[in-house]
């Protein structure tokens, strides 16, 4: 029973503590809920991206000789349809300096030159159209969409010329005669099938183009900002768990240098007894952690956690490594002050070489997922993510067992050391 | 110059702690190191090309062969070829972007005129999907167009009383592919230079945003020292026995913030240096800009740590206050991530931040290639916000007993 006191009070002592319950809350839920409010929009429904506007200039120079269509015009239109993204303002300048100096300004993200020769080149096959591309070097993504969207303006122009050569050269080599006319029924039953396509791939309930989503297994989200804010939040728990492991066992050194452990020292109840109060009191807040912040993600968030087998094994193999871990590491604090940069420092750098604050990061290098292993944040990392992705607790053991033996071990060592250091 | 003299207390009282060394410039190299690191993973892989899963059921076909070779040609993904047992777990586990079927019979019956349906098996919602949607439809098109060619030419033949037969189409949807295989347009992108004599583009290094990133997000965690003493002196009575000297109030804040600039600047200075010599961000190239924004962001971290020193009631509350505006700063201000790829709304409130502002003051030094009146804008903007902080800051202090 004086283990549950001793627990108890240091229990009410931490939770009484507003900083603790930011740190151990609060903390962990701001972040994933920026990284929910900074990505959550881009992926509403289907296809569907809010990205900020992308403000674009164009400054067209195109000069058609002849009788060649105003294609640079056509551009212009096109780039200003309804039919574009919203988030694509596309605006005529009339000369390239101030278009240039609009980029340079920020007032533009990306400025199109289309040249003198824009429709003569599309419309002949000697040599490319070229257009140019001023963009801020700080975008990716907008220029790349806008180069996309040009590309697809160019294959209609294109796909016509390319339909009028052909035709030309083929009827040419079968030996028949035909009159132009002849070739130009031919050109605009093209142009009306291609736009005819165009409908049925943008439009129909049926496109030739047919685009399936395949069929969420298991646990797995469909939305794939859930995966990374999965991600992201047990990259945040698995932090502030042994964040406030190693802080809840503070209070062993916090007693001794006030002097009220001294004092519990001599009273009948013997240390081990003492101690193992206190290092249960760090079990029961990480454990109420973690809990806490798996059913306020799953709420908040919408995070599909997993099994519910596989999460109790998690949650409970975790709670014993940063238990244990942070006893390990208190107990080599020779006092408080210290006690307090050395916590920032080591829980921190494990953080990063665990993976977790990177956990919503794709393309990272295999190396860097073996070094996730030297640290028991890695293998939480590991199971987390497993366990997103709907995993049997059978395909968690390897993961939870090795967190809960290097939670023991910590545990052991560390113990050891208090009791040999308040002897 | 008493408040030199109490600036200089503070600052000896701050750098004579170690730990201090731990959070104003430890952390943060080794977090723009860290970040520096992944970005540069993340942007420069070995082939940045989506991979797309190709399933080809109508071998040897014209069409799908002419397909096939335009994706190959393509710049936005590469081909890898699976099994349809295969396709939904590779699309679900991100293995690949997308599948693309092509039923048997597509080549012969599109060039006799039926209605071909392809199967793409892809996740629209997420960018990859959309990505490859987009480059497979493209190509796709093309690949229709050039049996739609062939069908019209030989159209033509027939009328003109000779004969058409499978060969023909073949052969005129081959030469409509052959032509769709030479581009038809072509871009030359410049990224914009400003007023830099430099021609090499100033971006394409990932410290160029990990190391400006990590100033401003340390500049704001870098005040829980400065904000510290002001709380300690509160506690410990040292602040109320200082204002019963004949320093004004004035005085005294002018001392703290004084040595909060100081320490901010200097954190700021040596992270400046670091970035510069290890992480290759040029920030010497317009050394009066990077000047102008590291004063301005010293600056505002300063007033913001004088606000907290103000408002936090002991030392648990000043790391609080601390590390929470460091995330909301950091993160709205995109010192994590670029807000150009963020949600609309996240990125109109960030662009009001400060924090927004400074990396907008680095990054056109580094990035941009802009000199001193570039930085002239966010400079003024970070001062606004310091003026802000000061003001509130002073008014929280007015009210000490």
């Amino acid at each position: 029973m004086k283990i549950l006191d001793i627990a108890l009070k240091d229990l009410t002592q931490s939770f009484r503590s507003l900083f603790a319950v930011g740190m151990m809350f609060a903390a962990p839920l701001l972040i994933t809920g920026l990284i929910y409010f900074a990505f959550g929009g881009l992926a509403g429904g289907e296809g569907g991206n809010d990205l900020p506007d992308l403000n674009i200039v164009i400054v067209n120079h195109d000069r058609p000789t002849g009788d060649n269509p105003r294609l640079g015009e056509l551009l212009v239109g096109y780039l200003q349809e309804e039919s574009m993204p919203d988030w694509l303002v596309a605006r005529e300048m009339q000369d390239e300096t101030t278009a240039r100096a609009a980029v340079d300004q920020r007032e533009a993200g990306v400025a199109l030159i289309v040249p003198a020769d824009f429709s003569d080149a599309l419309l002949s096959a000697d040599h490319p159209a070229s257009l140019t591309l001023v963009q801020d070097p700080t975008l990716s993504i907008g220029p790349a969409v806008l180069a996309d969207l040009v590309r697809l303006f160019v294959d209609g122009i294109s796909g016509a010329r390319i339909a009028s050569e052909v035709i030309s050269e083929q009827v040419q080599q079968a030996g028949v005669a035909v009159n132009s006319a002849d070739l130009q029924d031919a050109t605009a039953a093209y142009a009306a099938w291609y736009a005819e396509l165009q409908r049925n791939l943008h439009h129909s309930g049926q496109p030739i183009l047919a685009v399936r989503r395949p069929a969420a297994g298991g646990q797995a989200s469909e939305d794939p900002i859930k995966t990374i804010l999965g991600a992201t939040m047990a990259g945040m728990v698995i932090f502030f768990n042994f964040f406030t492991g190693a802080s809840a066992a503070q209070s062993i050194l916090r007693e001794q240098e006030e002097g009220t452990l001294a004092r519990l020292f001599t009273t009948p109840a013997p240390r081990a007894l003492i101690l193992l109060g206190k290092f249960s009191a760090v079990f029961v807040m990480v454990l109420v952690q973690a809990v806490v912040l798996l059913a306020a993600s799953a709420l908040i968030f919408g995070i599909n956690w997993g099994r519910p087998a596989t999460v109790a094994l998690l949650v409970s193999s975790l709670s014993l490594a940063s238990t244990g871990f942070g006893i390990l590491l208190l107990s080599g604090m020779q006092s408080l002050r210290q006690s307090g940069p050395v916590i920032g420092g080591v829980i921190s750098g494990m953080g990063m070489m665990g993976g977790l604050f990177t956990a919503g990061m794709a393309n990272l290098p295999k190396a860097f997922n073996t070094v996730t292993l030297f640290v028991p944040q890695g293998w939480a990392m590991r199971g987390w993510k497993l366990a997103l992705a709907g995993a049997a607790p059978a395909e968690v053991l390897l993961t939870v067992l090795v967190l809960a033996g290097m939670g023991l071990a910590f545990f052991a060592i560390g113990a050891a050391l208090f009791r040999r250091r308040l002897a | 110059m008493r408040s030199i003299e109490l600036a200089l207390k503070d600052i000896k009282q701050i750098l004579r702690d170690k730990k201090s060394l731990l959070f104003l410039v430890l952390m943060p190299l080794v977090f723009t190191l860290f970040m520096g690191f992944a970005y540069g993973q993340m942007s420069q892989p070995e082939d940045p090309r989506l991979v797309v899963g190709w399933i080809n059921l109508d071998e040897g076909g014209t069409l799908s062969t002419a397909l096939r070779a335009d994706l190959e040609r393509s710049e936005v993904l590469r081909l890898e070829e699976t099994t349809a047992e295969q396709a939904g777990q590779l699309v679900q586990n991100g293995k690949l972007a997308a599948v693309l079927t092509i039923p048997a019979g597509f080549s012969e019956k599109n060039l006799d005129g039926e209605v071909i349906y392809l199967d793409l098996l892809a996740d629209r919602a997420t960018s990859s999907g959309s990505m490859a949607e987009q480059a497979i439809r493209a190509a796709v098109v093309r690949a229709l167009s050039a049996s739609e060619t062939a069908r019209l030419a030989a159209d033509l033949i027939h009328s003109g009383g000779a004969a058409v037969d499978t060969a023909t189409l073949q052969q005129a949807a081959e030469a409509a592919s052959r032509a769709w295989a030479a581009p038809a347009l072509g871009f030359t992108i410049e990224k914009a230079q400003g007023d830099s004599q430099n021609t090499a583009p100033a971006g394409d290094n990932p410290f160029n945003q990990a190391s400006p990133g990590m100033i401003v997000q340390f500049a704001v965690f870098g005040l829980i020292n400065s904000a510290m003493l002001l709380v300690l002196e509160r506690q410990n009575g040292c602040l109320p026995r200082l204002l019963t000297t004949s320093m004004s109030r004035a005085e005294v804040i002018a001392g703290h913030l004084l040595a909060m600039f100081a320490v901010s600047f200097l954190q700021g200075l040596i992270l400046v240096l670091a970035g510069q010599f290890v992480f290759e961000a040029d920030y010497l190239r317009q050394p009066l800009a990077t000047l102008i924004v590291l004063s301005a962001l010293a600056l505002w971290a300063a007033s913001l740590g004088m606000l907290i020193g103000t408002l936090a009631k002991g030392e648990d509350q000043v790391i609080l206050y601390a590390m929470a505006g460091m995330f909301l700063f950091s993160a709205l201000g995109g010192a994590w991530f670029p807000l150009e790829g963020v949600g609309r709304t996240f990125a109109a409130i960030g662009r009001w931040m400060p924090s927004a502002h400074a990396m907008t003051g680095f990054q056109n030094i580094l990035i941009r290639g802009q000199g001193t009146n570039s930085v002239l804008l966010p400079a003024a903007v970070l001062l606004a916000w310091a003026a802000g902080c000061f003001g509130l800051a002073v008014w929280r202090f007015q009210k000490e007993d």
